[in-house]
């Protein structure tokens, strides 16, 4: 087990540079650069070469990109992201203050959708081809076919209309007050929340349906076991590994898309500064929240492949 | 002309096999209703693109200044937008971008998944162990991110959109493709094929790429409708179709939002119109996989 953990920890790291090597060659194909969105982006077309020159040379933009990629990758060996070219201020500061809302926002979303995806599911599994089934399974195909952005927007303009109440728009940390935090996470987590619970909902239905057909559930039932005891105990049990797979998986994935949410709900998480970042052709943080988001999904594929192995012995042992 | 067996046995043959055909599109829609659902919102879209210059009432981009954000009326039935174009209108003219990108996306996709999924299960070893490598490299990405990424370099528009939705649909394709060609590669077939003396080109494309097209139209039905998310996600954003391009998730940006309150009929109609079409393509793709994966089927 230790070696095959130490393994997979290993051949994390050829993954890792090859994302590296990919978005640092990617950033550069792009016409243009942080100096130049910097200065022909407001509108003067006059700057001197020379003004441009010497600002490209701060940032280290003139060395040969095989310089630019080992500076950049020492830095990263120290967990040091560097100076972001736009801003100018550290890397882990920018990211800090963003990650802590994004992480909130899709734990939030995670939680939501679990609540309701693993009773739908179980209920559309038990009750199959009847008008419940077909009721929970175009409620999670739906759930899939909206975009959460639309979603988002139909909620503001319900509380508007409804309520005449718009969730604020300065976002407030957990800490300063919760009660605050909630009532402007809330909306946001709902509407990407339900998303990620019809991929939960239609895994729960499948998982559940595949267990019940086993042996031992027969055994329980012919033992004149409660209907709700086979459940908890023996079918519940069995069915959940592979919904938990699939939405761990699925939360690494949240934080890309929400990208397109935060915009809605104008928070200033993570997803907002991916978009500033490429627009302003800032390099290196791009590079940095590339690296930050493939890591946090190798990290998970990783955890929920140990974990796997741990809850079901048929995995550990074979 | 002699009237040789072989063309009179396909001419009997025909008959029955068109009939047979229909049989299974009624079979199809008699066991999954859903997935006919599913069918018919798609073939409506395709109708609907198809003659959307006959269909809507006024030119999608014909500015009405008079006629600014006015509501649902007899003439404007799902009512205008800020610049006092037809919001109905724009929704039918969008489908066929919808539709474009949705499809081109889907077949680049698959084709350039489908090609180097059975090309790194046919010659395995090393170069299987490279293609795979690549691939998880490509997989560390959010689907979202990855596209974002390649709008940054190609720049916006229909064209450029549809290759930043196939480049997350190339690894995916590409594993799908591997693990059934991998079975593929065991046949006899191929051995023969290898024993006949033909080239690596001819065996990839002939004998295995055929044996593999279950698997990668489902991916491919699948993806459909997660294109067409994603393009009207990228155009929310203003990174992918532009203005004046009639484009559902485009007319959900900017001024949809500012006057939600005032004009919630720009908000809402478009987004209806994402949510029908990827609704639709998700309910067949779903209700084919289960009809023609064996392995979900003998279940």
């Amino acid at each position: 087990m230790a070696y095959y953990i130490l393994k997979r920890l290993l051949a994390m790291i050829p993954t890792l540079l090859g994302v590296a090597v990919l978005i640092f060659v990617l950033l550069r194909i792009v016409p243009g650069d942080v100096v130049e969105a910097r200065y022909l982006g407001q509108g003067s077309q006059f700057q001197s070469q020379e003004l441009m020159d010497l600002e490209r040379k701060k940032l280290g933009l003139d060395q040969p990109l095989w310089t630019q990629f080992t500076t950049w990758m020492a830095g990263l060996a120290r967990l040091d992201f560097g100076l972001s070219m736009w801003t100018g201020s550290p890397i882990t500061e920018e990211i800090k203050l963003r990650f802590a809302l994004s992480l909130q926002l899709a734990i939030m979303a995670s939680i939501f959708a679990q609540l309701l995806a693993i009773p739908l599911g179980i209920l559309a599994a038990l009750k199959q081809d009847t008008w419940v089934d077909y009721a929970v399974r175009v409620f999670s195909i739906a759930g899939l076919a909206m975009p959460s952005f639309w979603l988002g927007i139909l909620m503001i303009l319900t509380m508007l209309i409804v309520f005449k109440w718009v969730p604020p728009m300065v976002f407030t940390p957990l800490w300063v007050n919760p009660w605050e935090n909630l009532a402007q996470l809330i909306w946001p987590a709902l509407a990407v929340g339900y998303r990620y619970s019809a991929v939960g909902t239609r895994m729960m239905r499948s998982a559940m349906l595949e267990v019940l057909r086993e042996d031992y559930i027969r055994t329980a039932r012919a033992k004149g076991l409660w209907l709700k005891l086979i459940l908890a105990r023996h079918a519940l049990k069995n069915a959940i590994l592979p919904v938990l797979t699939v939405m761990s998986l699925e939360f690494a994935f949240l934080l890309g898309g929400l990208v397109v949410t935060e915009q809605v709900f104008n928070l200033n998480g993570l997803g907002m500064l991916f978009v500033e970042a490429i627009a302003r052709r800032d390099y290196t943080l791009t590079q940095a929240l590339v690296m930050l988001v493939a890591t946090f999904f190798l990290i998970v594929n990783f955890v929920v492949d140990i974990a796997y192995a741990w809850l079901d012995p048929r995995i550990r042992y074979r | 002309m002699a009237v040789t067996p072989q063309t009179v046995e396909e001419l009997t043959r025909a008959e029955p096999r068109r009939a047979g055909w229909i049989g299974a599109v009624l079979d199809f829609i008699r066991q999954r209703p859903l997935g006919a659902i599913g069918g018919g919102i798609i073939l409506v879209m395709v109708a609907v693109a198809a003659t959307a210059g006959l269909l809507a009432p006024y030119n999608p981009l014909e500015n009405d200044y008079a006629a600014m954000l006015s509501a649902p009326n007899r003439d404007h039935w799902l009512g205008t937008d800020a610049h006092g174009r037809d919001v109905l209108t724009r929704i039918l003219y969008g489908s066929r971008t919808a539709l474009m990108v949705g499809l081109g996306a889907s077949l680049i996709g698959a084709v350039f998944g489908a090609l180097i999924g059975v090309g790194s299960a046919y010659f395995g070893g090393r170069v299987d162990l490279v293609v795979q490598r690549i691939m998880d490299v490509f997989f560390a990405f959010p689907v979202i991110i990855l596209a974002l990424a390649v709008v940054a370099i190609l720049g916006t528009g229909v064209g450029n959109v549809i290759l930043a939705i196939a480049t997350p649909m190339v690894p995916r394709c590409a594993r799908v493709v591997r693990s059934s060609a991998l079975a593929v590669r065991e046949m006899p077939y191929v051995d023969a094929a290898r024993a006949a003396g033909f080239g690596h080109r001819r065996i990839i494309l002939r004998h295995m790429l055929p044996n593999v097209m279950a698997p990668l139209l489902i991916m491919a039905t699948a993806f459909l409708g997660e294109a067409i998310l994603l393009e009207s996600s990228l155009s929310f954003l203003g990174l992918g179709v532009q203005e004046p391009t009639a484009a559902w998730g485009l007319m959900l940006r900017g001024a949809a939002v500012e006057f939600a309150e005032s004009a919630p009929w720009m908000a809402i109609f478009p987004g209806l119109a994402i949510s029908l079409a990827v609704f639709g393509f998700n309910l067949l793709g779903d209700s084919l996989r289960d009809a023609l994966d064996p392995r979900l089927r003998t279940q």
